[in-house]
């Protein structure tokens, strides 16, 4: 069971100490002559290059929980789980359709957020605000899984008292979050793009020893895969039916097929995968990471062979059941009980920073959402750059508060609920967002309208799905003329056709549409083709850095 | 073959990209396609060893359309200032 081990506490403690020195040190990583601006503090002053973007990246959108919930759902259920990996080879080439456009729309336009461009977009305040909206609802319980990722490792760790208040036993959690906190204010978008590098050393360093490492002492492949399948066929009690299976089942590959699409049409309309594309240089560093990002889309499949590693070892097994039969322990087990105790700490360090790069990251892309879109658009529409600076700071710490409530006060189920809800949300903004880049045919109105018929289904739906012993948010997908569906993709059709449909309806009635301000060589515009390369990010107005006034159209 | 791609790319690369990018999705979204045990690759059922085999595959393809869609290297002239 989980006891504390001085050595691995150690190492654990050790890499924190780097990566916080690290974090507060990035302040001062490729200075900028005005920092007090959004664009550096918020995007690292958008002049990530290709090999950063991929560190950046990588650590942004593969996140910690990731690694703890792939391997736990691999380890509970089997190939079910391997819809992430399918997922993870599905995103790249979606993303290398539509990103390169987006980077150049909002390079060329100054825009640091999906909301700030939907609004230019659609010329619609209000759209806009649905966008950033949805993008914060569903970032906070992203962040709060992160803390659930953590909580993971610690417990396993033996660290915090299992008695006593809730804020006593997360203790540890929230200093490592509320230091997080300091340095993310401190140095922006540049603190989790440097502290990336660390957390994917660590994390392949890992992979590649437990892939080699592991199964040559449990027995092999061979071995691994036969206990895996002698489980899943056992029958659950609590179901009736078998636990899963080695393969996917004709019956479940629809569902799988459909998390699979709907989760890769999701990611790159989170707020945090957004931030990381705009913080890219050049149009070109998005498309060769749309190629060498799939790096990280191997890490991940062998990470979810974790999760059979974990069933063939009967200290793990007997772990995960004392502990409330928690699947989510069954990777920090699996280090605990095969690696020497100092590679234990390796590894778990791996995950801890894991979890603080996106955390760190998502809370950034919340906080630019909100000065854009709420605080600049509706609050204080002549705010200097040094006061949207200001108030980013200031909402990403609310950010990350608010995510430490979640995870700390309320109950764990509940922040993964939110996720599950998170999922099926944002993906109602890719209509406004990614249909947007090609088309202005919706007509506005039809596309908020649209947006919250597909939130109020996909909310309602996943409501009403009982699953894993919960009555409500039970799984994530529902049948569907008799398919078992995934929510979010369902929400999204509806959404479209009822985007489409209006917009019909409006253009015959004549319903005013919005002003779009981008122009139709934007969206392949490549700015900084000429850039003063040499001179630190930020030197002097740059071409391709947007001018301050380029929202002047708004005079009435 | 490092051709640079001309600037105006034409509708028969715009073409390629296409089928390259849908047959990179298609790869792992028909799941009936690697939906079964055999033929096994060592002790990986096919299931297994399909998909990351085709982690790769699909960044060869991406990369091959990046290669035919990258802006010209370093063409002053054209831009302003």
């Amino acid at each position: 069971m989980s006891h504390f081990n001085a050595v691995t506490f150690a190492i654990v403690i050790g890499s924190f100490l780097i990566v916080t020195y690290i974090g507060f040190a990035s302040a001062r990583w490729r200075p900028a002559e005005d920092p007090m601006h959004l664009n550096e503090w918020g995007l690292g002053g958008r002049g990530f290059g290709s090999f950063v973007s991929w560190f950046l990246l990588g650590g942004d959108i593969y996140t910690a929980y990731t690694f703890i919930a792939v391997p736990a759902l691999v380890y509970a259920a089997g190939a079910a789980g391997f819809y992430a990996l399918s997922y993870t080879i599905m995103v790249f080439p979606i993303v290398f359709v539509f990103a390169p456009r987006l980077w150049s729309v909002a390079r060329a336009r100054g825009y640091v957020s999906p909301g700030d461009f939907v609004r230019g977009r659609h010329g619609s305040q209000g759209l806009g605000l649905a966008v950033a909206t949805t993008g914060i609802l569903a970032t906070m319980p992203y962040i709060a899984l992160q803390l659930v990722g953590i909580e993971s490792v610690l417990t396993v760790m033996g660290i915090g008292s299992p008695s006593g208040s809730a804020w006593a036993r997360d203790l540890p959690l929230i200093i490592a979050f509320a230091v997080t906190a300091a340095y993310t204010y401190l140095a922006g978008l540049r603190a989790p793009a440097l502290i990336a590098f660390v957390k994917d050393i660590l994390i392949y360093l890992t992979v590649i020893v437990a892939i080699i490492y592991i199964p040559s002492r449990i027995g092999g492949w061979g071995h691994i895969f036969g206990v895996a399948s002698a489980h899943l066929k056992t029958v659950n009690p609590a179901t009736g039916k078998p636990y899963g299976s080695l393969v996917v089942m004709p019956a479940g590959e629809w569902a799988f097929a459909t998390l699979a699409l709907g989760s890769a049409l999701a990611l790159f309309v989170y707020p945090h995968a957004v931030t990381g594309v705009f913080a890219a240089k050049r149009r070109d560093v998005i498309r060769r990471n749309a190629a060498l990002l799939p790096a990280y889309s191997l890490v991940l499949g062998l990470i979810a062979l974790f999760g059979y590693m974990a069933r063939a070892v009967p200290a793990v097994n007997a772990g995960v059941k004392a502990n409330g039969g928690n699947p989510q322990l069954s990777v920090p087990l699996l280090f605990a009980h095969m690696f020497p105790s100092w590679f234990a700490g390796v590894g778990d360090s791996a995950i801890i920073i894991g979890a603080l790069v996106p955390a760190a990251v998502m809370s950034i892309a919340a906080a630019n959402l909100f000065t854009r879109t709420v605080y600049k658009e509706l609050l204080s529409p002549n705010a200097t750059p040094a006061q949207e600076t200001r108030v980013a700071r200031l909402a990403s710490l609310v950010m990350k508060v608010g995510a430490l409530g979640f995870a700390v006060v309320l109950n764990k189920t509940f922040s993964i609920n939110l996720q599950l809800l998170g999922g099926i949300w944002i993906l109602q903004t890719f209509p406004a967002v990614v249909i947007g880049l090609y088309t202005r045919w919706f007509h506005r109105i039809a596309l908020i309208i649209g947006w919250a018929v597909g939130m109020a289904y996909g909310t309602v739906e996943a409501y009403r799905t009982a699953g894993g012993g919960q009555a409500h948010f039970g799984a994530s997908t529902t049948a569907v003329f008799g398919h078992v569906t995934y929510i979010a993709l369902v929400a999204l059709i509806l959404n479209v056709a009822v985007s489409a449909v209006l917009t019909l309806v409006f253009r015959r009635i004549g319903l005013q549409d919005g002003y779009d301000e981008t122009r139709p060589a934007d969206y392949t515009a490549d700015p900084e083709t000429a850039p003063p390369t040499r001179a630190p990010a930020g030197a002097s107005p740059a071409p391709g850095r947007p001018p301050v006034t380029a929202r002047a159209h708004r005079a009435p | 073959m490092a051709k640079h791609a001309p600037a105006g790319r034409s509708p028969a690369t715009w073409g390629v990209v296409t089928v390259l990018l849908i047959v990179a999705i298609i790869g792992t979204l028909w799941v009936p396609i690697y939906a079964r045990p055999a033929p096994k690759l060592g002790p990986f059922p096919f299931f297994y060893w399909y998909q990351l085999i085709w982690v790769p595959v699909s960044a060869v393809l991406c990369w091959i359309c990046y290669l035919m869609l990258r802006s010209k290297p370093r063409n002053r002239g054209i831009v302003p200032r």
